[in-house]
């Protein structure tokens, strides 16, 4: 079993941490949903087959955020995106020559990384696992528990939200 | 923003198939006309460099590592450890020290117990039904406290950890009563 666990802990422990990171935009909050997924995965993974391990694996991650998230707004906790997030995202972005096309670089991605906190559900779990995770549509109907093409739908109300702020901004 | 014409896409067209376009899954007949369109269009061919920007942005996000303690911290429990959560790390000595208030007080309960047994030797049955409630009650709060401190226990490890040396502990206490009263 442990053997079994440990195969499948280290091959997705980075997808649901860097998942459960990106939705909650809080180090701490993503550290407690990862541990609580392995947890899971500890408990039930003989009851899970391997070909669903990965949506079965992002479906609980989701849902144990969305745990978290109600009970921010119900303990009224104000936490601010982003502790120490900005840095590890600059550090990042921060591959162009030109110092000014640089800082225009990281700035475009601040403003990027706040509107995707901002952005509302289901369209941030969309984007997050289209775009930043790369996976493909039917996976993250798996995931969510929604068909294909609704998947579809929501990535593009995601995308024209996320412009829309981004232009919002830039005015 | 254009008008329609024949030939040309509307503008509310064209928005509507920029991202098919952007992702590489519009037919290349219809990338044609879009292309035209954009040639003409300022507006739409900006909507289509910010929707790029932004694609391009966040595939480049990168997929951010868990820390490996989190790991171990799973592999503890598995091994029947108590779990603590990271976020919840500020609050765990406050709700331990209410858990071993608590299990203070079951214990506290339990010798009440055998003070009464010790005062009568036939408690009366109240006596004895407020004593187990409150070691019960007792309890049962140490498991509140424990799942509100965000501590992953097994019940088998509470059981064999708390529970079991806790009634050990009782019936040795009663042995030794019975003990000393046949000496």
């Amino acid at each position: 079993m442990l053997t079994a666990f440990e195969d499948s802990a280290q091959r997705y422990r980075r997808q649901v941490y860097s998942f459960a990171r990106y939705l909650l935009s809080n180090r701490e909050e993503a550290e407690d949903v990862t541990q609580e997924v392995l947890l899971r995965l500890w408990r039930h993974r003989s009851g899970v087959d391997e070909e669903r391990l990965g949506p079965w694996l992002l479906r609980v991650t989701r849902n144990a955020c969305y745990d978290l998230l109600r009970k921010r707004r119900s303990d009224n906790a104000v936490r601010a995106p982003g502790d120490g997030f900005d840095a590890e995202m600059q550090h990042a972005a921060s591959a162009e020559p030109d110092p000014q096309a640089r800082a225009e670089a990281a700035d475009f991605r601040r403003r990027l990384l706040a509107a995707l906190a901002d952005l509302e559900e289901p369209y941030k779990s969309v984007v997050i696992l289209r775009e930043v995770q790369g996976l493909p549509h039917r996976e993250i109907g798996e995931a969510l528990g929604v068909p294909e093409v609704t998947v579809r739908v929501h990535l593009h109300r995601g995308r024209r939200k996320l412009r829309e702020r981004l232009r919002e901004v830039s005015r | 923003m254009m008008n329609r014409s024949d030939h040309d896409l509307s503008c509310e067209e064209a928005l509507g198939i920029l991202e098919p376009y952007l992702d590489g899954e519009l037919p290349a007949a219809e990338a044609t006309r879009l292309r035209g369109h954009l040639e003409r269009c300022a507006a739409c061919a900006a909507e289509l460099e910010l929707a790029g920007k932004i694609q391009r942005e966040l595939r480049s996000l990168p997929q951010l590592d868990c820390p490996p303690e989190v790991l171990e911290r799973v592999r503890g429990s598995g091994r029947g450890e108590v779990v603590p959560f990271p976020s919840r790390r500020f609050r765990t000595g406050i709700r331990i020290a209410a858990a071993a208030a608590a299990l203070a007080l079951a214990v506290g309960g339990g010798a009440l117990f055998l003070h009464i047994q010790q005062a009568s030797d036939r408690p009366s049955p109240e006596e004895v039904a407020q004593a187990t409630r409150q070691a019960r009650l007792a309890l049962a709060y140490v498991g509140k406290v424990t799942r509100r401190a965000g501590l992953d226990v097994r019940d088998d490890v509470l059981v064999k950890r708390l529970v079991a040396p806790a009634t050990e502990s009782v019936s040795r206490s009663l042995d030794g009563r019975r003990s000393e009263k046949e000496f």
